[in-house]
């Protein structure tokens, strides 16, 4: 049997032997001084095999660590050691109990020069958590960085097989036999640096977008600011006042949107869209579409000759238009007309005509005069491109929309709406001048009704299971806002729990509480109307006191989950960013790198990573600012060197790969008087469609050759012996 | 459709109160569901469903033994269950979905019919009636508008939908893609005036009859409060008929109405009909063949007004 197996080994080693023929000198030059330093930039530029290691000279190391007692807790430590010794190419074995230490990682480079190593296998955690780390080790003891393989014993072992000693032993025995098959065909490689354009771009310009573009230019990098909304502010722009210093939240946003509108640095593009990317890291080339507006620019009318001209935001196109819709910046509670802005302190004040409900009557164009000339019933969208090193994703938040909770009646009652539309009517710019009534009857209302965790925390399959972390804390606020401004008005507060987490905030909790606010713990079942007065009827179980309740209220407000904003799935696809199943972006780490994504070069700032109040968004719109800036200041980054590469010799030109690459990599050119396939490596990202694909064999996928691929497969079911 | 005019046919459970209070209940549902082109097979040698209240809150075991043999029953006839009661869909619906759902669950109920010879395979769907009259798939609104000869024209009707049939709402899958609400659905009020009668709005009408869970039998006076709460709110709404889906609602309702009087002092009047009963009328059936001469609550007012 041991017989059958080596045979079948060395039939293997000959085809690949046999494989890489043309380059065979190479091969051997390589394999005899394996920790030389290669002349790096030159082999690849011969054939992709020039530097193959040749597993018979293979010395293998391995390093097996206790992660404390994560992985030594439910395996055989020694038992998997002494295996490990009976691998092929294993020339040394250790362990230790935290290999990612420095005690540890002197342990890997000790052993490389000790014991002439040529490569690698630490069996630990994740590639994602400490490939570097071993990298860097490997590196330290001499041999290239690349000379490192990984097993995984303990995310997909020791923690999964928790109570299976047995099985884990077994099974992290497998992993580094593996490993080891791999290890003994690595190769040299080298990461290729590329240069990084001194620009970024930021999409969304609330709050969190604002201030990542303020820091980036700041910083003095050329940012552009892209907002699909015809003015900036966002969400922020819409409330009243913030908690908990009750400061109002127009007074504290103003001054950042004429920053932003002023920053010589920022590319402020409103009424605009992220329509396409390509690229990567350091050279994202972004299309993007600037809608149709309507109006001109002062820089846009300069642009087509007309002096002087472009919308000054006077307003006179707005008093004569006959159009009347709902504005939605006032959740539909106030008109608008068909060309319009959000509200009066909009940054930039450029008027917007909505096509949708315009009718092209002229009147517009005749009010706005033959000197500012601003309007363009016939403007078309238009196309711009523009190069950024770096992208921040800043698209923020909806409200989720809490109508699907029936129970409670939104869009059937009246006197139920939304935190949201709370905001706008207690807000002094908002479509009552800042005072609270009942939509019924204009009446102010005397008893209001707050339900918290309206469709937050809710695992019946209609609201959402997270908590939208900033309700409580506004709900707060807003029963504050009511006992000041309608004397002899009470709130009636419907909580699960008060989730005041942050500085100041449970203060401001208990201040609410001596206000007078009546907090009742019990979530609502139901909301009924009283058909004559309109009034509501909040049923729920109050569980301090053990009873059902019903309590009538002139009015009830629902503090609404929030989910992503309509737009993020498109966007986030355009930049190859994940989503996690509740749709929030997803962060390379969800502690360790909350701001970076799995795609380099674009990071993720505000509420579209998970729900933050303001000042988390702040921060965290700081932090991907910085993170963002990082690699434009370095200047260059450097691309894992895992492209796939073409062997010439075995190319037909049939150019199918190139049409499968999704990354645009490859193409063909004139070779010798042949047509084959070269790869733009700095594109490719080494997903190895072409390579699995090729007819020929003749494409070479460097870190993942089909020489190693079959090694590991070889080792996994050959089983322990070879 | 086959020439016979039947498109589908379906093993049809009873359960106990329909048989045995309303039998209109049982000939409306065979006939008028005929006519839409749904024949009702009996399913014969079917037990108690078990009643999820009395026997689900007792001994789980018993409970799903019971409506795995009625489900087996239905598997040997290589036929969907269809059937006209919230508390029989309650039991059969959720253990069909458990068993097929819970391996462990299914082989200790298989462990348990061995005795009787049988063997839960989980080869059938468990349908409500009204599932089945408001899904187009089998029947819908536009065919049963179709079918009437006596359209019940100016009859004010509330609906009574009934606990088990929409909730828990998570796994109930025509909630979700059919009827697409459960905290104030509007599907039933469509049936009715599929049939020319008036659907009518009341405060509150997702509260339970009163009677589920076992309460009735618990405390018959807590139960008749809550039935009491709704008779109010309908007597608001000067309603003409209650209609429901569910043979345990309506006897809380219709019988309900007889023992307020007694321990409460107020008659309501109100006459209760189940959906059935409902179409039965619009599509011609006598009140006789109906059986409303058996109502607890006389249905004459009503009668007046729409034959």
């Amino acid at each position: 049997m041991a017989e059958k197996k080596s045979t079948t080994k060395k039939t293997e080693s000959k085809k690949d032997t046999k494989k890489v023929a043309p380059v065979k000198q190479e091969v051997k030059k390589q394999a005899a001084a394996p920790a030389a330093k290669p002349k790096a930039e030159e082999a690849p530029a011969k054939s992709p095999i020039d530097n193959l290691a040749k597993a018979e000279d293979a010395r293998i190391g391995v390093f097996i660590c206790h992660c404390g007692t994560n992985i030594a807790g439910s395996m055989d430590i020694e038992a998997v050691q002494e295996a490990a010794k009976t691998f092929p190419h294993v020339a040394y074995v250790d362990n230790y109990k935290y290999m990612c230490s420095m005690p540890g990682q002197t342990v890997i480079h000790k052993a490389i020069k000790d014991h002439k190593l040529t490569g690698v296998v630490v069996a630990a955690c994740t590639p994602r958590l400490h490939e570097p780390t071993f990298r860097t080790a490997t590196k330290d003891g001499g041999l290239n960085p690349f000379r490192f393989e990984m097993a995984n014993i303990r995310d997909q072992n020791s923690w999964v097989h928790m109570h299976d000693r047995e099985g884990s032993t077994d099974k992290a025995k497998d992993a580094i036999r593996i490993a080891v098959a791999k290890a003994a065909l690595l190769q040299d490689l080298h990461p290729k640096a590329v240069p990084v354009e001194k620009a970024a771009m930021v999409v969304g310009a609330g709050v969190a977008g604002m201030q990542a573009a303020l820091d980036l230019a700041a910083a003095g990098i050329k940012t552009y600011l892209i907002e699909k909304d015809m003015s900036i502010g966002g969400r922020m722009s819409q409330l009243d006042k913030t908690f908990p210093t009750l400061d109002c939240s127009q007074c504290i946003l103003t001054p950042k949107m004429v920053d932003v509108g002023r920053s010589p640095n920022i590319e402020l593009m409103t009424w605009s869209e992220v329509h396409e990317v390509e690229g990567y890291i350091g050279n994202f080339d972004v299309t993007i579409r600037k809608k149709a507006r309507g109006v001109m620019t002062p820089k846009e009318a300069e642009a087509k000759g007309i002096v002087g001209g472009g919308c000054n935001g006077c307003g006179d196109c707005e008093g004569v238009c006959p159009v009347i819709k709902p504005n939605e910046f006032e959740i539909g509670m106030k008109p608008r007309k068909a060309i319009y802005v959000n509200h009066p302190q909009v940054v930039p004040l450029i008027y917007t005509i909505d096509f949708t409900s315009c009718v092209k009557c002229g009147l517009c164009v005749t009010a706005c005069g033959p000197e500012k000339r601003a309007i363009d019933l016939e403007m078309k969208d238009e196309f711009v491109k523009v190069k950024v090193g770096t992208a921040i994703l800043a698209t923020g938040y909806d409200i989720f929309p809490i109508e699907n909770k029936q129970e409670w009646g939104y869009k059937r009652y009246e006197n139920v709406i939304s935190s949201l539309e709370f905001e706008r009517l207690i807000c002094a710019s908002g479509p009552t001048g800042g005072h609270l009534v009942r939509p019924s009857d204009g009446e102010t209302p005397k008893r209001v009704g707050f339900v918290l965790c309206a469709g937050s925390r809710d695992n019946t399959g209609t609201g959402k299971p997270y908590c939208s972390r900033f309700c409580c804390m506004y709900s707060l606020k807003h029963a504050h806002q009511i006992i000041e401004k309608i004397p002899g008005c009470v709130p009636y507060i419907f909580y699960m729990d008060i989730r005041s987490f942050g500085k100041m905030y449970e203060e401001f909790y208990y201040r609410i509480q001596d206000e007078g606010a009546k907090f009742i713990r019990g979530r609502v079942a139901n909301i009924i109307e009283d058909k004559a007065t309109k009034n509501l009827h909040v049923m729920a179980d109050d569980t301090l006191l053990d009873r059902p309740i019903d309590m009538e209220v002139d009015m009830v407000v629902l503090a609404a989950a929030i989910q992503p904003a309509a737009d993020t799935n498109r966007t986030r696809k355009l930049f190859g960013v994940s989503c996690s199943s509740d749709g929030w972006l997803l962060e390379a780490h969800p502690k360790l790198n909350p701001c970076g994504t799995t795609t380099a070069g674009v990071f993720l700032a505000g509420v579209c990573q998970g729900p933050k109040d303001i000042p988390d968004t702040v921060a965290s719109a700081e932090g991907a600012a910085s993170a963002a800036s990082i690699p434009i200041h370095m200047g260059e980054v450097e691309l894992e060197p895992y492209f796939a590469s073409c062997i010439p010799e075995k190319c037909a030109g049939c150019g199918m790969c190139v049409n499968l690459c999704p990354y645009s990599a490859l193409s063909l050119v004139e070779k010798d008087g042949r047509t084959v396939m070269q790869v733009t490596e700095a594109k490719c990202k080494g997903c190895g469609t072409c390579g699995g694909f090729c007819p020929g064999g003749a494409i070479w996928m460097n870190h993942f050759t089909t020489p190693q691929i079959v090694a590991q497969i070889d080792a996994f079911l050959l089983g322990g012996e070879q | 459709m086959s020439e016979s005019g039947i498109n589908h046919k379906f093993a049809f459970y009873l359960g106990c109160i329909a048989p045995n209070r309303y039998p209109g209940v049982e000939s409306a549902s065979i006939k008028a569901m005929k006519k839409l082109g749904v024949e009702l097979v009996p399913l014969k040698g079917a037990s108690c469903c078990p009643a999820p209240g009395a026997f689900g809150s007792i001994d789980q075991s018993v409970f799903y033994a019971m409506a795995a043999r009625n489900l087996v029953l239905a598997e040997q006839m290589k036929m969907d269950i269809a059937l006209v009661c919230n508390g029989c869909y309650k039991s059969i619906w959720e253990v069909n979905h458990k068993l097929k759902h819970n391996k462990d669950l299914r082989d200790a109920v298989n462990e348990v019919l061995k005795e009787v010879d049988m063997e839960y395979k989980g080869t059938i769907n468990v349908y409500h009636t009204a599932e089945l009259l408001y899904n187009d798939k089998f029947i819908g609104v536009d065919k049963i508008r179709d079918s009437i000869t006596n359209p019940l024209t100016g009859a004010r009707i509330a609906v009574h939908y009934g606990c088990h049939l929409t909730k828990p709402h998570k796994d109930r899958e025509f909630e979700k893609e059919v009827m697409l609400n459960t905290e104030h659905p509007v599907w039933m009020e469509e049936l009715v005036a599929a049939l020319g009668a008036t659907p009518v709005e009341y405060r509150n009408k997702m509260q339970c009859c009163g009677a589920g869970g076992g309460v009735r039998g618990y405390d018959i006076v807590h139960a008749l409060d809550i039935t009491n709460e709704k008779l109010i709110n309908l007597k608001e709404e000067k309603v003409d008929a209650l209609t429901d889906i569910c043979p345990f609602c309506q006897l809380q309702f219709d019988r309900g109405q007889i023992e307020i009087q007694e321990k409460f002092g107020v008659s309501y009047g109100l006459p209760v009909l189940h959906f059935a009963e409902l179409l039965g009328l619009a599509q011609g059936m006598s009140p006789q063949d109906l059986g409303l001469d058996l109502h607890a609550i006389s249905c004459e007012p009503f009668l007046k007004k729409v034959l």
